[in-house]
C-alpha cells in the first residue's frame, strides 16, 4: 500500500494552504496585468464596441506624444527627488533615535505621525503651508531674505513642493525599517570597532552602513515603487478650482486616468500603464542587481 | 402545514418591507450647488408620491464626469444623469443611453425651448436629453472699484477692456499688482482654461474648432483671431502686468476684493449671494457675445418615475427658484423670467440678450474634450512664458504647433 511520506505531505499541506492565497493573487493582481497588456494592442475606446487590434500603435504614439513624456518625467523627477531626499534623512533620524535615550519614543512617535496621517487631508494641510499669499513657508524663507515664491503654481517649486510633501510623509515608515535594522545589529561589533580605535563616524560607515544594506535596498525599492505611483499628493496640491491639476505638476498616473476615464482611450492608457509597469520593475532589478550583490 | 405558514408569513413580511421602502429614484449632478434644486423637486414630487425614495447624489464635474464614464457601461449610473450635452454626445453615439419617451421627446421639441437647445439635446433625429440650464458668460464688476478708478461703465470693446485692465489694477509701493484689474483664467487643468480663451477669441470672431463645408473639423484658432486672443493674455500677464498667477482671481478673487472685474457664469450671482451678500457689483454683455452651454437631464433605463421627476423639475415655479437661488440660467422660454431680473438686476446680462449678441457653444462632438484639455495644458505655458511679448513670431509659432495636434486629435478621432 501506497503511503506518503512525512515530508511529502508536509509539502503538500503547504501547497494546500498556500493554493487558495495564489489564486486569488493571481485573479487581482497578475490577471488584470494581462488583460491590460493586452488592451495596450487595441484601440479599446471605453464606450464603444468596436475595440480593432492596432499593434503598436499606441506605444509609438506614447513616443510621440509630449504630454506622456512631460509626465514621465515629472514622475521620474518626484521619484528620484523623494528618494534621494527620505532615504538618507530616515537613515539619518534611524541612527540618531538607535542609541537608548528618554525621549526616543517621543521622537519615534513624531516622526511615524504623518505616515498614518490620510493623504488628503495632509495634502490639504500642506496647500495651506505652500500657498503663495498666506502660507508660512514663504513666511519661513522669508527670514533668509528669500523672496516669497509661487510654489505650487511656479512648475519647478511644484515639484519640489510634492518632493517635500512626499519625503515628509514617507521619513517615518523607512526610518521604522532602518531602526528595527540598526537595533538588530549585534552590538559586540561596534565594541569591537570601538577597541581597534574606530570613531562614531568609521562605525557608521565600516560596521551600520554595511550590514544595513539588504535594509537599503528594500526601504530604496518600496520608496521608487510608492513614488512612481504618486498621485494623490499631486491631485490634491495642484488642483484649481474644478478639481484637476495643472500641466505643471503632471505625473503619469494622472496621464493614465484622465486618458481612460475622460478621453475614454482605455487602449492608450493601458500603454502608459505598461510602460510604467516596465520602468518600475526595470529600475527594482537595477536596485536588486547593485545593492544585493555587495550586501 | 406549519411550513407553508411559516412560508406564507415569511412571504408577507417581505411584500409589507418592500411596500414600506418603496421604490428608489436616483439622481446624480456634477454642480454641487443644483443639490439645493434637486432637492426642492425632489420634495415637491414625493408629497404626490409618498412611496417614492430619492437619492440625490453630487460631486464636482471632473469626479462626476470620470464617475458616469465607468457606471454607465456597467449598468450602475443612477436613473437620471445631468450632463452637459457636448460631453453626452459620445455616451449617446455609444448607444449607452435611451432616446426619451415619444411624449417627452414632443414636449422638447415644442415651444418650451429654443432650437439651440434641442438640436444640442438630439442625436440623429431623436432628442434624449432634456435641456434644464445653461451655463453662460458675461462680465462681472465691482461697481465701487470702477468709481474709484472714474469709470462710469463697463468696457464695451475690448481695446476698452485692456485700458480699464491697467486703469483698475492696484500695486504695492514695489509696483507689484495687489489686485488684478481684469482676472483671467490662467491655470488649472481640464478643459476651463481653453474654454475662457475660447470666449476671448470669440470676440475677435474666432474659434476653437471649426466645421469645414464638407462636415469635417478643424482647429480654428491658428489665425490672426487666435493671435490677437493670445496676445491680450500674455501683454496682460507678462508686459502690463495686470494680473498673475499668484493673485486670488476668479469668484473668490472677486469677493474677496483681489480682482475688479472678469468673466464668468451666472452661477455666480447665487454664490455672491450666499458668502458676500453686501458686494457692490453689477454685470455686462461682453462686446460680441459669449458661451452658452447646455445642461441636460438624461434617463438611463425605463425607469417612469424618471421621467415624471424631469417633469416636476421643469415646472415654472422650480425654474424660477433655480435662476433665483442657485444662479444658473433655466432654459425655458415659455416662463416669464421678468419678476426675477426685477429682484436680481444682475442676471439682465444673462437674460436679455440682444439678438445681435453672438451665442456659440461647444460643439457636441466626441473628441472635443481632449481637444480643449491639451489645448488648455499648451496655453498655461504660453501665459507666463514672456518670450512671446511683442513676438508675433513666436505666437504664431505656438499656434501653429497647438493646432497641429488638435487637428491631430480630431483626425484620430475620424473627425477629419
Amino acid at each position: 500500500m501506497f503511503r506518503w511520506s512525512i515530508s511529502r505531505r508536509r509539502w503538500l499541506f503547504a501547497y494546500a494552504t498556500l493554493a487558495p492565497v495564489v489564486a486569488i493573487y493571481l485573479y487581482i493582481r497578475i490577471l488584470p496585468i494581462g488583460q491590460t497588456f493586452l488592451m495596450s494592442f487595441r484601440n479599446w475606446d471605453l464606450i464603444s464596441v468596436n475595440k480593432p487590434f492596432i499593434g503598436f500603435e499606441n506605444y509609438l504614439e506614447l513616443l510621440r506624444d509630449v504630454t506622456f513624456l512631460r509626465s514621465l518625467r515629472n514622475t521620474t523627477v518626484i521619484a528620484f527627488g523623494i528618494v534621494f531626499l527620505s532615504v538618507p534623512l530616515s537613515l539619518l533620524v534611524a541612527v540618531l533615535l538607535a542609541t537608548p535615550r528618554k525621549l526616543n519614543p517621543f521622537y519615534e512617535t513624531a516622526y511615524f505621525l504623518p505616515v498614518v496621517t490620510s493623504m488628503v487631508p495632509a495634502t490639504l494641510a500642506w496647500k495651506w503651508i505652500l500657498d503663495a499669499n498666506e502660507g508660512p513657508m514663504n513666511q519661513f524663507v522669508g527670514w533668509f531674505g528669500v523672496e516669497p515664491q509661487a510654489w505650487l503654481i511656479n512648475p519647478r517649486l511644484a515639484l519640489f513642493s510634492v518632493i517635500l510633501l512626499s519625503s515628509w510623509k514617507i521619513l517615518g515608515y523607512n526610518m521604522i525599517i532602518f531602526l528595527v535594522g540598526i537595533r538588530n545589529i549585534p552590538q559586540d561589533l561596534y565594541a569591537a570597532a570601538t577597541i581597534d580605535g574606530a570613531g562614531s563616524w568609521q562605525r557608521f560607515r565600516y560596521v551600520t552602513l554595511p550590514l544595513l544594506r539588504p535594509i537599503l535596498l528594500f526601504v530604496s525599492v518600496i520608496t521608487v515603487i510608492q513614488s512612481y505611483n504618486v498621485y494623490t499628493q499631486v491631485y490634491v496640491l495642484a488642483s484649481d478650482a474644478q478639481g484637476a491639476p495643472g500641466y505643471v505638476v503632471r505625473v503619469l498616473v494622472y496621464d493614465i486616468i484622465e486618458n481612460g476615464f475622460r478621453f475614454f482611450r482605455m487602449g492608450y492608457a493601458s500603454a502608459e500603464a505598461m510602460m510604467l509597469l516596465v520602468i518600475v520593475m526595470t529600475l527594482t532589478l537595477i536596485q536588486f542587481v547593485t545593492l544585493r550583490d555587495r550586501a | 402545514m406549519k411550513v407553508l405558514r411559516k412560508l406564507s408569513a415569511i412571504s408577507m413580511l417581505v411584500l409589507l418591507t418592500s411596500v414600506a421602502l418603496g421604490q428608489t429614484l436616483s439622481i446624480w449632478s456634477g454642480f454641487p450647488e443644483m443639490e439645493a434644486f434637486y432637492q426642492r423637486v425632489a420634495d415637491d414630487f414625493t408629497t404626490d408620491n409618498p412611496d417614492v425614495n430619492i437619492e440625490i447624489l453630487t460631486q464636482p464635474l471632473r469626479d462626476y464626469e470620470r464617475r458616469i464614464t465607468v457606471a454607465l457601461p456597467s449598468n450602475s449610473a443612477a436613473d437620471i444623469l445631468e450632463i452637459s450635452s457636448s460631453f453626452a454626445a459620445r455616451l449617446v453615439q455609444g448607444g449607452l443611453m435611451p432616446p426619451l419617451t415619444e411624449d417627452l421627446q414632443t414636449f422638447v421639441r415644442g415651444d418650451a425651448f429654443n432650437d439651440f437647445f434641442v438640436e444640442n439635446a438630439s442625436f440623429d433625429g431623436d432628442v434624449y436629453g432634456v435641456p434644464l440650464f445653461r451655463g453662460q458668460g458675461a462680465l462681472f464688476y465691482n461697481i465701487e472699484m470702477f468709481e474709484e478708478a472714474g469709470l462710469d461703465g463697463p468696457p464695451q470693446t475690448m481695446a476698452e477692456y485692456l485700458d480699464y485692465a491697467q486703469t483698475l489694477t492696484a500695486r504695492d509701493d514695489s509696483g507689484d499688482p495687489t489686485r488684478s484689474g481684469w482676472s483671467l483664467r490662467l491655470t488649472g487643468g481640464g478643459s476651463g482654461v481653453a474654454e475662457k480663451f475660447w470666449t476671448i477669441l470669440h470676440q475677435f470672431e474666432g474659434s476653437l474648432v471649426e466645421q469645414t463645408d464638407d462636415g469635417s473639423w478643424v482647429a480654428g484658432y491658428n489665425n490672426e483671431a487666435g493671435a490677437e486672443a493670445l496676445r491680450y493674455y500674455v501683454d496682460l500677464v507678462n508686459k502690463l502686468d495686470t494680473v498673475n498667477p499668484e493673485l486670488r482671481g476668479d469668484a473668490e478673487g472677486f469677493q474677496l476684493g483681489t480682482t475688479a472685474m472678469f468673466i464668468r457664469e451666472s452661477w455666480v450671482i447665487g454664490d455672491i449671494a450666499s458668502k458676500t451678500p453686501d458686494l457692490p457689483y453689477a454685470t455686462a454683455l461682453l462686446p460680441r457675445g459669449t458661451i452658452a452651454i447646455p445642461v441636460n437631464l438624461y434617463v438611463t433605463n425605463d425607469n417612469p418615475l424618471a421621467y415624471e421627476f424631469i417633469e416636476y423639475a421643469l415646472k415654472p415655479e422650480h425654474q424660477l427658484w433655480l435662476v433665483e437661488n442657485v444662479g444658473w440660467l433655466p432654459n425655458r422660454q415659455d416662463i416669464d423670467y421678468t419678476p426675477v431680473v426685477e429682484s436680481i438686476p444682475q442676471l439682465e446680462a444673462f437674460l436679455n440678450i440682444p439678438e445681435d449678441h453672438v451665442l456659440f457653444t461647444v460643439p457636441p462632438i466626441s473628441a472635443i474634450d481632449e481637444v480643449q484639455t491639451r489645448f488648455a495644458e499648451r496655453l498655461v505655458a504660453a501665459y507666463i512664458n514672456a518670450d512671446l511679448v511683442d513676438n508675433p513670431e513666436g505666437i504664431q509659432a505656438f499656434l501653429a504647433e497647438a493646432a497641429e495636434e488638435t487637428n491631430q486629435i480630431l483626425s484620430r478621432a475620424g473627425l477629419q
